[in-house]
């Protein structure tokens, strides 16, 4: 144990020697934090839409008022003898409302009046949006009209629960709190692990009287308290700048964040004694925890939109994991019975990451 | 005098370059990472980055149990949206299970509904939307409401025709049209919008993803690439090598930056063909367009690994330092997210990000078949852009030598 111990503080000592090193360990990941959580949104408002109204009539008028009042856009003016398609391909508008000729007539007698909107597909997602907020404002518009055709026979009362507000900053902020935690503990575990490697020390540590293990657990015992750092810091973020508070139950997310942490050291640690060379083990584990953990986690986009052929491989990923956890604990409020599972594979992948690196770490001399 | 200075340049260049060229060959970490992670990064963000709201998990209550409350839940699952995954025997039941994640959407229909529709009075059914996912949340809330509009139009429609026997217009025309087109053609003075999607008719998402992502990947593997390059002689201690040579520094970097503008050009066409093959990204506008800007963009790429060599002192420096660069580059790009979407204060900012001008210009030209006059301002951006960093670094780097 005190072997352990001794060789954490050494290890410690090394990461508060190395500027560079502790500005990547305790700046970037609040830095990163702040800036992702809040840049990254799906949700866009303020689409800029054009409108042709080719009736000019007070009815036309007020319903091109009610998309200027609306959130979701923002007209902007269609320059003289310019199509709407023009607008939308030179990018002046991502769409374009037409509404035709004897528009107000056509309502007046009773008949269908059809209006067209061109959307800029460029973005899916947006354009998905586009259309939802035209159409909610067409029956809105419609429901006002005549009181006569007004009367729906089946109402949705849609209750939004988690997020009423339908926040963006609550869904992407727990999101970026893993992301941080995914890249930047097992980054300086690869660094400080293929250090070993690169400059021959862990011939010296062959020859000591420390076993496998002791100097394994010694690695993760830093990577943890220096992850430990980063998590109370970006933690703090969470309750400030995105304005989360636990929802339920904190013990998940405290056994969770500790496994995962686990976790993560063990894969630095790992990457780090396979590859003896520091330039090599930071890119690998960046390729490895950024990307993995980005892409194939649900931070951002659903998991279960991953094509099935790719999706098995988020099942490996720790990520994918710890984000049910920290949603859970941060919106759901569901405690242990929802994520006990997720807490459960957190702790399997670590040992295993674990037990990888114990074997790859007997190989380190050969290498060396 | 012209043919001997021209001698001069092309002799000396060209060994320099030549001798980059090899190492860069020889280094296989470097011709590893110029070819896997841009192949495995486009094929990754296109196939995973994916925010189409498809299967989400519905829940019922079913209190009702009649004809018509599952003509409801036909309707509202009738498209790709929504998939039935269970009933529940109480409305306690349902929330439990989609407090606990195992649902997304919920729905109780009341025991009344039946007997109240009957009557023409407005029957409430109760939609529970797990909206942690803001986005998700929306579009679902948009495609319950259209269901239930759409059913809405249908009984309005059947009990139209059963007040006025033959109506005059067919009025159930439209049933084939689907919920998912929220469009009101029945009824007296109804207004209906109907919705077009230009250049992407499919709505694939990939087309938006891997058009965007390209830019990041020139960028960030391109300034990883060169950094690699750059710090060599630095960490090798072979600069006074280089001083003792004739050359100048200007030759120098010249010499260093063509071979990795050769290399990172093709890397570029690569990740250029799989989005071709892969992902079927339709090639609308002009190919030289989208290399003009490429090459930028590589030149840009070049420009800050370099800068960054300079700040450096061993290669995985120049990576930890890359770490403070690269990954707001990239989030601050619309690559992944749309620019629009993020808060307005930052909106400004990603004007001084090359790789937001590369990603509106390769989705103008490659989506929308746009050409050099809509797209000039992005490319007139990037090429100063691509002369600042090269000049600034290619300053730095010389200073150095010195």
């Amino acid at each position: 144990m005190t072997r352990i111990i001794a060789q954490a503080r050494k290890d410690l000592t090394q990461i508060l020697r190395d500027r560079l090193a502790l500005a990547l360990a305790l700046i970037l990941p609040l830095g990163l934090t702040a800036l992702l959580g809040t840049a990254i949104s799906l949700t866009v408002t303020d689409i800029p839409l054009v409108i042709q109204d080719l009736d000019q009539t007070p009815l036309s008028r007020q319903y091109a008022d009610a998309f200027r009042s609306s959130l979701t856009f923002r007209v902007v003016a269609l320059p003289p003898a310019t199509s709407p398609e023009t607008a939308l391909a030179v990018g002046r508008a991502r769409a374009a409302l037409i509404i035709p000729e004897h528009f107000a007539r056509e309502i007046r007698r009773g008949r269908l009046a059809e209006t067209q909107l061109l959307v800029d597909a460029t973005d899916t997602n947006t354009a998905l949006l586009t259309r939802g907020g035209a159409d909610q404002i067409t029956r809105a518009f419609a429901q006002q009209l005549g009181p006569a055709a007004s009367s729906p026979t089946v109402y949705a009362a849609t209750r939004l629960w988690f997020n009423p507000g339908r926040e963006p900053r609550k869904f992407y902020g727990p999101g970026m709190f893993v992301l941080a935690l995914s890249i930047f503990p097992p980054l300086l575990a690869a660094l400080a692990m293929s250090r070993e490697g690169e400059q021959k020390t862990i011939l010296q540590v062959y020859v000591s009287s420390i076993s496998a293990h002791e100097f394994l657990l010694g690695k993760i015992l830093a990577g943890i308290t220096i992850g430990l750092v980063q998590w109370f810091l970006v933690l703090a973020l969470m309750f400030t700048l995105f304005g989360l508070r636990l929802a339920g139950d904190p013990t998940p997310l405290l056994v969770g964040s500790f496994l995962f942490l686990f976790c993560v050291v063990s894969f630095g640690s790992l990457v780090g004694a396979a590859i003896p060379n520091q330039a090599a083990a930071i890119q690998a584990v960046a390729m490895g925890g950024f990307l993995l953990a980005f892409l194939l986690s649900g931070l951002i986009f659903p998991v279960e939109n991953i094509p099935a052929a790719l999706r098995w491989i988020s099942e490996l990923v720790q990520a994918r994991y710890f984000v049910v956890v920290v949603r859970d604990a941060f919106l759901q409020g569901g405690g242990w019975p929802a994520a006990w599972w997720a807490v459960l594979a957190i702790g399997i992948i670590g040992l295993v990451y674990y037990g990888l690196a114990w074997r790859t770490l007997r190989h380190m001399q050969v290498k060396a | 005098v012209k043919r001997g200075l021209r001698r001069l340049w092309e002799g000396r260049f060209w060994a320099l370059a030549l001798k980059e060229l090899r190492q860069i060959r020889r280094d296989r970490r470097l011709t590893i990472s110029l070819i896997v992670p841009p192949l495995l990064q486009i094929l990754l963000f296109g196939f995973a980055l994916d925010a189409d709201v498809r299967d989400l998990r519905l829940g019922i209550v079913d209190e009702s149990r009649t004809a018509e409350s599952r003509e409801l839940i036909s309707v509202i699952t009738e498209n790709r949206t929504f998939r039935l995954d269970g009933s529940y025997p109480t409305t306690a039941a349902l929330e439990r299970a989609l407090g606990a994640g195992h649902l997304d959407v919920g729905v109780v229909v009341p025991s009344d509904f039946a007997r109240l529709r009957a009557r023409g009075r407005p029957a409430t059914v109760q939609v529970l939307l797990n909206a942690v996912n803001a986005n998700t949340a929306q579009i679902a809330q948009g495609h319950v409401e259209g269901a239930v509009g759409w059913l809405n139009r249908r009984l309005d429609a059947a009990r139209a025709s059963a007040n006025a026997g033959a109506a005059a217009e067919p009025p159930v025309a439209d049933v084939s049209e689907g919920p998912a087109l929220a469009a009101s053609r029945v009824g007296p003075g109804r207004v209906e919008i109907r919705t077009a999607f230009l250049y992407n008719p499919g709505l694939v998402t990939a087309w938006f993803t891997v058009s965007g992502v390209f830019g990041t990947l020139i960028i960030l593997n391109g300034s990883l690439v060169s950094a690699g390059t750059m710090i060599r002689e630095k960490e090798r201690g072979t600069v006074e090598q280089l001083l003792m040579t004739p050359a100048s520094a200007l030759e120098v970097i010249a010499a260093k930056i063509l071979p990795l503008f050769v290399l990172l050009m093709g890397m570029a066409g690569l990740a250029l063909a799989v989005a071709w093959l892969a992902f079927h990204v339709p090639f609308r506008g002009s190919l030289w367009l989208v290399l003009t800007a490429c090459a930028c963009c590589v030149l840009t790429g070049i420009g800050i690994g370099t800068f960054i060599s300079t700040l450096a002192r061993s290669a995985n420096q120049t990576l930890l330092i890359s770490f403070f660069v690269n990954p707001p580059l990239a989030a601050l790009s619309g690559a992944f997210t749309p620019i629009e979407a993020m808060p307005r204060w930052i909106q400004p900012w990603t004007l001084l990000n090359p790789i937001a001008h590369f990603a509106a210009i390769s989705r103008s030209v490659l989506v929308k078949g746009a050409g050099l006059e809509v797209v000039y301002p992005h490319l007139l951006a990037l090429v100063g852009f691509s002369c600042l960093l090269v000049g600034i670094s290619a300053w730095r780097f010389r200073r150095q030598l010195g």
